[in-house]
């Protein structure tokens, strides 16, 4: 892939986030999966673990593990909404926490890269188990465009 | 109260931190310790490869930063409220300074407001000097009575 590859060829969509996850040790640590990437609002999907629980006992996942998912995530959506393999680092990210996640069930993130500037790119994720209409947890992020490769 | 409330207040009243951890597996899976400083309670996430989001370079992955300072804050308000359950988080929000490197992380906690319902927090990730932190968070938890502790904390339901 170089920098003139073309972001809207389903095909490059699907290389990018294959390798989207190789290249992110830690994303690979929790298991997040990329699940869908043909439109520009993308969803990634991270399976129940007994590790991700805040209250064992109530049966409830922390709500930190969403952040680190909704980081990733929205990541991703700005990487494949800017052009070229301009790579991203995150300026900050707010999460507000709808209702808590519940045990044994994955959490689905979905996120869209909804403005971009010549240096700056914002995204939004909502965090759910199943039904969108129940989100978990909501976030917003901005990203800067460092002007680097991902490869370089 | 609860038994795992008795518990989590034990662990407190006897400062055993470990304990209060292994309660909360996601803390337990980042690593987190609870350490003093002095009078000021510090926390620390130790370093490993699992945690990296940047190969290339090397870097933490921010979202093991923004857990580890939520966790830190939840820990800090759990500790100095002497909370029978975890507070349960509301917001949260972070600044990213600096990359992080692949060293240990240190989050100095400063509790702004703790009234009857809400606490208010910020924090400090700081790695080999503190003159160089490498991020800022804030975060707002829902407090418990020690009566309604049974209850399961379910906003926006």
């Amino acid at each position: 892939m170089g920098e003139d590859i073309d972001k809207r060829d389903p095909a490059v969509r699907e290389t990018i986030a294959g390798r989207f996850n190789r290249m992110i040790p830690h994303n690979q640590a929790i298991g997040l999966q990329v699940a869908d990437v043909a439109g520009e609002r993308i969803r990634t999907t991270l399976a129940y673990r007994a590790d991700f629980l805040g209250d064992p006992e109530a049966g409830l996942w922390h709500t930190a593990i969403g952040t680190t998912a909704a980081d990733s995530t929205c990541g991703l959506a700005v990487f494949l909404a800017i052009s070229g393999l301009e790579s991203v680092a995150t300026i900050d990210l707010r999460m507000d926490y709808l209702r808590p996640a519940v045990a044994g069930r994955a959490l689905e993130i979905e996120a869209e890269c909804y403005h971009v500037t010549q240096c700056v790119a914002f995204a939004e994720a909502t965090l759910h188990q199943g039904d969108r209409e129940r989100p978990t947890a909501r976030c917003t992020a901005a990203f800067m465009r460092t002007g680097r490769s991902v490869l370089a | 109260m609860s038994a795992r409330g008795e518990r989590v207040r034990a662990a407190v009243a006897a400062a055993d931190y470990a304990r209060l951890i292994a309660a909360i597996p996601y803390a337990g899976y980042l690593g987190i310790g609870v350490e003093h400083d002095g009078e000021a309670r510090r926390y620390r996430m130790p370093y490993r490869d699992e945690l990296i989001g940047n190969a290339r370079k090397s870097a933490l992955h921010g979202g093991t930063v923004a857990g580890f300072l939520e966790l830190a804050m939840q820990l800090d308000v759990l500790i100095a409220e002497a909370q029978p359950r975890l507070p349960y988080a509301i917001d949260f929000a972070i600044d990213y300074w600096r990359s992080a490197g692949p060293h240990d992380c240190i989050a100095d906690c400063r509790l702004i407001r703790s009234g009857r319902r809400l606490a208010q927090v910020q924090a400090e990730c700081w790695q080999q000097s503190r003159d160089t932190p490498v991020a800022f968070a804030r975060a707002d938890f829902l407090l418990r009575a020690f009566d309604d502790d049974d209850t399961t904390p379910a906003p926006g339901d």
